[in-house]
């Protein structure tokens, strides 16, 4: 017989899919709609396409996944409390961040982890800056995408970086920041770069020309959100100019 | 145990919109097979090995179905192969070793992709979900941004510049203005493209501009794969497998600082290692190279018995989706040293006059990216390449490397996350 405390007990804390149920409908599969189109098609080389003619249909897919963090919940249960936390394994003692309830060390033979609280310090481990985006992420443009290691973990954990594009570099100290609204996301959190740090003559951005072809092409970005979402220059630089 | 030789392929090219659906594109290039192998008879094939990578791209699970039947090949065993972006070359190796082993003495690979149902930023983020969605793709990456950081930390440590990117993009793309089949002619034409045209591509994400990335493309590739026993009888110009490997390596690119199943394996890559710059706990491969590709790479130079591939390999078909990755497997692959990839094409050597020509079919930059296909393409660029049969496939001499006699493909997967590596002879 199972223990009868060894159940499942659920929070009610989320109306999503009651809200959902709308979408859900939009998006089940049938047609919605149909275009004609003349294009080349065939066999063969480029040259030796013929004009088809062909029918369109469109059709949606939606669908609400409901996931479990698994082990890791407590990690990203602490970013809705503002906590950062890796796990340690006993054997190596190698620290992960993100966390992983089983070491992957072969020599520790999938050993248990344990967890720590981390600092809200970091390091930028490399970067990129993202000028364009995948569509649920373009209001965020322009932004730094970073590998950041936090102080005392062995491996580095994505987040975005809040700093002018042309000021990143590998190696930059950085402050963990939580966002106000919290969805027990990686996105709860972001880094920003410690005060007073100078770009090293070394760092690979670091070049005048690749600063003025940046510099050109964030001006692409900003006429691209004005224009499709009359967002503002002045305002999405005061994201970082603070 | 039988050699293996790739005898024969069939192409449907590939370009941003293809209207007819996939399994219409498998069968033109399964006819396109049949036309040039003119000893094959359907009812000879033993094993059909499908290779496409996406179930959400078209709403459609188990298409390897559709196709199966839709080539009246649905008899036979078959059944599909899935790794990402490595899903094609997968697919080759498993029916390399499936003759290799003795099951089975003809296959055919049949591999496609139907890219542009969905617009372009919902393709981008049917491929993202490949990255892990916990813990990657939830910051605003996707595979654009994941590159580009692995790209800025190879910068970092080993100082290759915005130029040598500019110059894999124009030596690609130029190459791909002598391929009839290739998606960059058939949108932009046969002219030339400069470093200052490379300048002034839009920056999507640094390092990467536009044209530093893979194409978004429908198409489909057959290739047939036959034993030594039957090879000869459907090609005079048999393409032989010389040797295999395949690695994988950790699904996060960030957890490779402690990658502790590559710890102490490559000890001279891990020595390479600018004292300016904090070293992880394991500095190889970091988030800098790819220990995929050269898990794979030593398992199939040591089964093909190549003591040093910059000499020995005549030309490569890379699998690189960002020119940072063809910069870097210079490395992994082992042309040259780690942290020498920029010398590779500053001197020339990967142009397709130099000694070890790289990406002469344009790559997936510039011939095009089905992924279930482009393994299956630049398989079938290589069997052409060794037959001496690009100029009268093309019409154009200009890419043809003469009496080239091994060649090398890969596959890659993730960022990384799994890897493969043919040798081929002729
Ligand atoms: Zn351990």
């Amino acid at each position: 017989m199972a223990d009868e405390k060894i159940k499942i007990v659920k929070d009610e804390s989320t109306s999503i899919y009651k809200e959902w149920e709308t979408w859900a409908r939009k998006g089940n599969f049938r047609v919605e709609g149909y275009q004609f189109i003349k294009g080349p098609c065939g066999p063969g080389k480029i040259e030796d396409a013929k004009m088809g003619e062909f029918m369109l249909v469109n059709r949606p897919h939606g669908a609400l996944y409901t996931h479990s963090y698994g082990l890791v919940s407590k990690f990203f249960k602490g970013l809705i409390e503002k906590t950062l936390y890796g796990t340690r394994c006993p054997v190596c003692g190698t620290t992960y961040c993100p966390p992983r309830m089983h070491c992957w060390n072969p020599t520790c033979k999938v050993a248990e982890t344990e967890w720590v609280e981390l600092p809200l310090k970091g390091e930028v481990h490399t970067f990129s800056v993202m000028l364009f985006s995948a569509d649920a992420f373009l209001e965020m443009l322009p932004f730094v995408l970073a590998y950041v290691q936090i102080e005392g973990s062995d491996t580095t954990v994505p987040m975005q970086v809040i700093t002018a594009p042309t000021e990143v570099f590998v190696g930059q100290k950085v402050e963990i920041k939580f966002r106000d609204k919290r969805m027990g996301e990686l996105m709860d959190m972001y880094a920003v770069p410690i005060k007073g740090q100078k770009v090293p003559e070394d760092s690979c951005l670091n070049n005048p020309e690749y600063l003025k072809d940046m510099e050109r092409d964030l001006q692409g970005t900003y006429a691209y959100l004005e224009k499709r979402f009359g967002m503002k220059k002045e305002d999405i630089e005061k994201r970082w100019k603070r | 145990m039988s050699k293996v030789a790739v005898v024969g392929g069939g192409i449907f090219r590939g370009d941003r919109f293809r209207y007819e659906n996939a399994e219409e594109g498998v069968a033109i290039a399964f006819r396109d097979l049949l036309d040039d192998t003119p000893e094959l008879d359907p009812q000879d094939i033993d094993f059909v090995m499908m290779s496409y990578f996406s179930d959400h791209l078209n709403q459609q699970l188990c298409m390897g179905w559709i196709i199966q039947d839709y080539i009246g090949l649905h008899r036979k065993p078959g059944y599909r192969v899935e790794s990402g972006g490595s899903t094609p070359l997968d697919a080759i190796i498993n029916a390399y070793y499936l003759i290799k082993s003795g099951y089975y003495d003809l296959i055919l690979v049949p591999g496609w992709e139907w890219m542009s149902e969905v617009d372009t930023a919902t393709t981008n983020e049917f491929i993202a979900s490949a990255s892990d969605t916990d813990w990657d793709f939830t910051v605003g990456g996707y595979y654009n941004g994941y590159y580009a950081c692995l790209e800025t930390r190879h910068m970092q440590l080993y100082g290759e510049t915005i130029e040598d990117l500019g110059r894999i993009a124009v030596k690609n793309h130029n190459n791909a203005t002598h391929n009839p089949y290739s998606q960059w002619r058939s949108e932009h034409g046969t002219g030339y493209v400069t470093l200052e045209d490379y300048y002034n591509d839009r920056i999507v994400a640094w390092p990467y501009r536009r044209m530093n990335c893979a194409l978004i493309s429908e198409g489909a590739c057959c290739l047939l794969l036959a034993s030594e026993k039957v090879a000869k009888k459907y090609s005079d110009t048999p393409m032989w497998f010389e040797g295999v490997g395949l690695g994988t390596d950790s699904m996060r690119p960030g957890d490779r600082l402690a990658d502790w199943a590559y710890y102490g394996m490559y000890p001279e890559d891990e020595k390479i290692y600018p004292s300016t710059v904090k070293k992880p706990k394991t500095p190889y491969p970091d988030m800098a190279n790819f220990g995929s590709l050269r898990e794979g790479a030593v398992t199939a130079y040591k089964e093909a018995n190549i003591q040093n591939p910059a000499k020995e390999i005549d030309l490569a078909e890379i699998f690189a989706p960002y020119d940072g990755v063809e910069l870097t497997l210079y490395e992994d692959l082992k042309f040259c040293k780690r942290g020498e990839g920029k010398t590779m094409i500053r001197e020339g050597i990967v142009e397709r006059t130099g000694e070890l020509p790289c990406q002469v079919s344009g790559g997936l930059t510039s011939f095009a990216h089905p992924v279930g296909a482009t393994s299956l393409m630049q398989s079938l660029f290589l069997y052409w390449q060794l037959a001496g049969k690009i100029p009268e496939k093309f019409g154009d001499s200009t890419l043809q490397i003469s009496d080239a006699e091994k060649a090398l493909t890969t596959g890659h997967g993730g960022t990384g996350c799994q890897g493969g590596v043919i040798v081929y002879s002729r």
